[in-house]
């Protein structure tokens, strides 16, 4: 039954982990505790013991094609016990980040992203394409900082005008095209990602449930795991119970229905305006009525007493209250036990970026201080490419990657010994 | 003789409520031995200061030579029972009579009785107790040091420190021995997380330059002669020197294995694989490269499970159970036979090493790092032995990310087209069987100590030139490591090092320093004329009386060590300093001419005729007398009383030095008396002996086959005389072992035939 397989260590793989937070890994010496406090981890060839030996003995066709890294949730409860100082909890996080490098291509960016030293070339792509845009435009519009009147369907410099963004950069011309190029390229470059993932999890021997029916199909699971697992963080839910597990859980729900009423407001504004005003209005000449109404809600700015901008007020303030509560459970982490990396702290930056803009943006923008109003602005369209841009190589790749390995371990009911039935 | 006693008999703890002290009293004062008991005192606690006063005050006006102390068990308050030159024998009332007495329904009150008994025996036995003057030669000094390595430049080091002069013979033509082939050790101080130098070329330098230390290298010890504190040692150094020595230390060392053991794993067929020592030799010229092509290894693989070359030798398993042969009926004629010296090496000397075996491994895992940059080491151990502070590198050994360890049973060793080594194992922590390419593999060297191969001390003693039963502990110079670390069967002898048993540097540093302690102890022991262990301080010496002695050769040959030399005719010739005191030469003499000044043949005979014996048993009860060991059996005894144990009250108890002491005659003896059973309680014997003077127990079980005989031919039932072993701690134990015999014995074959006559 049990067949002999050739084991290739790989110490630069060793090394490499090491150096994406894995550092303190050789500490290992395979109890076991971490196996059995994990409160997700399955009962067959449990995580992360085994990861452990293998990320010292630089097994990485093993680790590179293990789907447990994506079942555990980092919850720190295996680092907290280990009685070695052995941080099982960072090693899983670091190959998260080793996944987050390099499974999507082109993998370049996924080095850039691996460290701070990429940050400043990150930063630079959208900040030089907005800078273009804006210094265009400027020269356009005769003012780096304009104020508009409304005349109609078009806008015009006026002294006594308003600050509307979308005046200096216009939406059709200029945001939307490039953020759709934006996530078409994310998405093919998540779409290379997943299927190299998937490949990984198919080399990996299978594991045998006893007494289980047929095999659920990939879309079933995947539903159930959008329904259960990401809609009401079930298993983040049960990963530790202590407070500090309790302070995560609630910024990672905040800040994930933060995004979601922010996905809301930008669909309805996309919307409003591509289907609503452009095609319906434009297009098809319908005037009036229902296209009138999706074309309206769909206009910015907003009034304040839209139920768009107060969704979009409610989610800002949802994302900064949840983004207080994870970066403060990172700032007051022990770092005997559990590091961050330059992974966790990318994506705080990024999503803080996001929230002190978006909000600086209204508030300037309602208070008419166009010279803060317009750079912060700026910054926001720099930092919201910077997330979705990179979305693939980034610690925010988990939306994408942890959806799919959850329901392909539904999939093959690899399930926390508490779920199996 | 002892002949003016005095007897005291204590009243507290229990013995004043059990018993009539003053009928008791009247025991001694009206029988047969008063006129030799002047003094014949009761006390309410006799360890009282006010008590202990008044006895000296009675030794003094009544002019005592000897005090007779019925209280509690003499492992107790010893030190406040002492009175100088004054003889003391303790009545142990409390444990033996008071505490462990257990009613018969059949023959209820035996209480006094018993106690009446052991009074008149104590009284009895020190009345036939002399104080030993032992002869106190004027002994030599200087210490001798076997082996010019570590460990006998440390021992050598450490007895000149003590002021004593050192005598090292080495072998070889240079000091250092085996330190000095290595490139590095394991950590000996703080933080203990890096090999580091030997330290060799220091000790070697600080030796050669000690004016107390008289180094002779490319020297061999021709012969040892006489005995501890009078040796005279013959080395040749280019010529024959004679030297005065006091005691030795034997610092000899070891020999790398037989390559051939490893052949299961590769060895000697797979070119890529090499022995530690041959790894060591690769890291101390400098570069470490697999011998098929002359490059540096990309990776090693260091093996420590061993089970494929020990298959079939597991340690301990051999010979354990096989039966005591009984004595020879006489010993040869002529000649003592000068046979070969047999071979003491087999595989079993890979497990043994295994605590060496892992460190070496860690250690040479870490040259791979040091000198071989981005080389990796695989590390496949069965189990990782690091005791104590070592644990500490074994740490630092699992943080190098080079250093990949897992617990693994090797299944194969074979060889990879390209000249790479493949090792297949099972049962390691990656989960499922594995197979490794290495480009080298590196296997264990035992440790075989050099006294598995050669005598080494070329002692001039009648019982040979090397320790006898080194194939108990696999040539090992070791006698009873649990209690006498650095003893060997020859007093005087001490071993420190690889030649005792597998050590670290740091252990043999210690083992050193130890061994010259013991030496030095020995030295002035023998000087004092006392024994210098276990029985340290005793100033008895077995005394021979020639006139009687008929050559027969049995206590030379019993001697469990080699005290004893003979003439030509064959008379014996003690060596007192050589000699433990434990009686084992007075157990063997068929003449009874061996005894002790205050302990012999004549004085337990009487003891033993002291215990009152019912012509009657059924309307008496039986008696039985237990001989017992004074080292564990008698210990457990009083253990047993003193935690509630109790037993037949039918039993009576005579301590002796060792079963080894054991004449034939007591038992005789107590048979003839009329006694119904003799019991005698001792240590383990065998290969794991417990035995404080090793072959005591063994000796007297073999004796006890030859008295069974000898009761049969009278019509008395063999199983009358029965030999158990008991262990200091198994005090829970011996009520049941009296019980069995007074139920499986007494009751089975009722009266001794003997009774009444």
């Amino acid at each position: 039954m049990s067949n002999t397989v050739r084991v290739q260590p790989d110490l630069k793989f060793v090394q490499e982990l090491q150096q994406v937070g894995g550092e303190a890994l050789k500490k290992c010496y395979q109890c076991a505790t971490c196996s059995v406090v994990c409160p997700l981890s399955p009962a067959d060839s449990p995580y992360p013991r085994k990861e452990m030996v293998w990320a010292q003995w630089g097994l990485k066709d093993r680790l590179v094609n293990d789907i447990d890294i994506w079942l555990c949730h980092n919850c720190g409860t295996c680092s907290d016990l280990c009685p070695r100082g052995a941080k099982p909890g960072d090693l899983l996080s670091a190959l998260r980040n080793m996944a987050y490098r390099s499974l999507a291509k082109p993998s370049i960016i996924g080095t850039w992203m691996s460290s701070s030293k990429g940050f400043p070339l990150l930063f630079l792509i959208p900040a030089l394409i907005y800078m273009a845009i804006w210094v265009l435009r400027a020269g356009q519009l005769g003012t780096a900082f304009p104020l508009f009147v409304t005349d109609g369907h078009t806008l015009k410099v006026a002294a006594e005008g308003a600050i509307i963004y979308g005046g200096l950069f216009p939406g059709d011309f200029t945001i939307d095209p490039i953020f759709g190029a934006v996530f078409a390229f994310m998405a093919f470059a998540f779409a290379g990602g997943i299927a190299s993932m998937l490949k990984g999890f198919e080399s990996m021997p299978k594991t045998f449930i006893v007494g289980r029916g047929k095999e659920p199909s990939f879309l079933c699971c995947l539903i159930d795991t959008l329904k259960v697992e990401v809609a009401q963080h079930s298993r983040f839910r049960n990963c530790g119970q202590e407070e500090k597990d309790v302070q995560r859980f609630t910024g990672h729900l905040f800040v994930f229905y933060a995004f979601i009423a922010l996905m809301v407001v930008t669909s309805v504004v996309a919307v409003g305006h591509w289907f609503g005003a452009f095609f319906l209005q434009h297009l098809m000449g319908i005037e009036g009525g229902i296209a009138a109404l999706i074309a309206w809600s769909g206009h910015t700015p907003m009034p304040l007493w839209s139920p768009v901008k107060l969704l979009a007020n409610a989610g800002a303030v949802a994302l900064v209250y949840g983004l207080m509560k994870l970066t403060g459970r990172r700032t007051a982490m022990d770092a005997a036990k559990s590091t961050s990396n330059w992974y966790d702290w990318y994506l705080l930056t990024v999503i803080w970026g996001i929230a002190l803009t978006g909000i600086g943006s209204e508030i300037f923008r309602l208070f008419g201080q166009k010279i803060l109003a317009y750079p912060t602005y700026y910054l926001h369209l720099v930092f919201v490419f910077m997330m979705l841009a990179y979305l693939p190589w980034s610690k925010l790749g988990h939306v994408v990657y942890r959806t799919v390995a959850l329901a392909y371990a539904r999939k093959i009911g690899r399930l926390p010994m508490g779920e199996l039935k | 003789m002892a002949e003016k006693l005095g007897v005291y008999i204590c009243s507290g703890c229990d013995i004043g409520k059990s018993l009539d002290v003053d009928s008791l009293l009247d025991t001694v004062k009206k029988g047969k031995l008063a006129s030799i008991c002047p003094v014949v005192k009761k006390s309410a606690v006799l360890c009282s200061p006010d008590a202990v006063t008044e006895i000296e005050a009675d030794i003094k006006e009544a002019g005592l030579d000897g005090v007779v102390l019925c209280a509690c068990s003499p492992r107790v308050k010893w030190d406040i029972f002492q009175f100088g030159a004054t003889q003391v024998e303790r009545v142990n009332l409390r444990e033996q009579c008071v505490w462990s007495f257990r009613e018969d329904p059949k023959v209820p009150g035996l209480l006094p009785l018993m106690a009446q008994d052991y009074v008149k025996m104590g009284v009895m036995k020190l009345s036939k107790s002399r104080i030993p003057a032992p002869e106190v030669p004027e002994t030599n000094k200087t210490i001798l040091v076997l082996g010019g390595g570590f460990t006998g430049l440390t021992a050598a080091l450490e007895a000149a420190k003590l002021g004593k002069d050192v005598v090292l013979v080495e072998q070889a033509a240079t000091l250092g021995g085996k330190a000095a082939t290595m490139y590095k050790t394991f950590p000996m101080s703080h933080p203990y997380l890096k090999a580091e130098d030997t330290g060799i070329d220091q000790l070697i330098a600080d030796a050669t330059s000690n004016a107390k230390i008289k180094v002779l290298t490319s020297a061999n010890l021709v012969s040892l002669e006489g005995a501890p504190g009078l040796y005279t040692a013959t080395v040749n150094a280019g010529g024959e020197q004679q030297f005065a020595i006091g005691a030795v230390v034997l610092a000899t060392g070891w020999v790398p294995g037989d390559k051939g053991f490893l052949a299961p794993m590769g060895y000697g067929s797979i070119k890529n694989v090499v022995t530690a020592a041959e790894f060591e030799a690769m890291a101390k010229a400098g570069s470490i490269v697999r011998p098929s092509d002359g490059q540096a290894p990309a990776s090693v693989a260091f093996l420590t499970d061993v089970s494929l070359c020990t298959k079939g030798s597991t340690a301990g398993t051999a010979d354990v159970c096989a039966p005591v042969d009984p004595l020879p009926e006489k010993a040869a004629e002529g000649e003592p036979e000068v046979s070969a010296y047999p071979d003491k090496e087999s595989a079993k000397h890979l497990a043994y090493s295994s605590e060496l075996t892992s460190l070496v491994a860690l250690k040479q895992a870490g040259y791979v790092r040091e000198k071989l940059g981005q080389s990796v080491a695989f590390v496949l151990y069965d189990h990782m032995m690091v005791p104590g502070i070592n644990e500490r590198y074994y740490k630092a050994a699992q943080d190098d990310a080079g250093i990949m360890l897992s617990k693994a049973s090797i299944t194969a060793v074979t060889e990879d087209a390209d000249g790479g080594v493949i090792v297949a194992a099972k049962d390691t922590l990656l989960g499922a069987d594995i197979e490794i390419k290495a480009d080298l593999v590196v296997l264990p060297t035992a440790i075989v100590p050099v006294t598995a191969h050669e005598p080494t001390m070329n002692l001039v003693y009648r019982q040979g030139p090397g320790f006898p039963d080194l194939e108990l502990f696999d040539g090992f110079v070791d006698s009873n490591y649990i209690c006498f670390p650095y003893e060997t069967r020859r007093t005087g002898v001490y071993a420190a090092g690889c030649v005792r048993q597998p050590m670290t540097l740091a252990g043999a540093k210690e083992d050193a320093a130890g061994a010259v302690l013991k030496a030095v102890q020995c030295i002035g022991s023998a000087n004092r004329g006392v024994a210098v262990h276990p029985r340290s301080g005793d100033i008895s010496f077995p005394v021979f009386n020639f006139q009687r002695c008929t050559q027969c050769k049995r206590c030379t040959e019993e001697c469990p060590f080699g005290a004893l030399d003979d003439d030509e005719k064959g008379t014996p010739k003690p060596n007192p300093t050589r000699c433990r005191r434990c009686g084992t030469c007075m157990g063997a003499c068929p003449e009874r001419v061996i005894s002790f000044d205050n302990y012999n043949i004549d004085q337990i005979g009487s003891m033993i005729k002291e215990v009152y014996v019912p012509d009657d048993m059924v309307a008496g009860g039986p008696r039985v007398i237990v001989l017992v060991c004074e080292n564990d059996a008698y210990p457990a005894l009083d253990m047993a009383a003193f935690r509630g144990k109790s037993w037949s009250p039918f039993v009576r108890f005579v301590p002796v030095r060792c079963l080894g002491s054991v004449n034939a005659i007591w038992v005789a003896d107590a048979v003839s008396k009329g006694v119904d059973g003799v019991i005698m309680l001792g240590c383990k014997y065998g290969p794991d002996y417990q035995c404080h003077f090793v072959k005591g127990s063994e000796l007297c079980s073999r004796r006890k086959t030859n008295i069974a005989e000898s009761l049969g031919r009278l019509g008395v039932e063999a199983e009358r005389v029965e030999q158990y072993e008991v262990s200091i701690d198994e005090y829970d134990k011996v009520p049941a072992i009296i019980e069995r015999f007074m139920t499986e014995v007494i009751t089975k074959f009722g009266p001794n035939p003997f009774k009444g006559y």
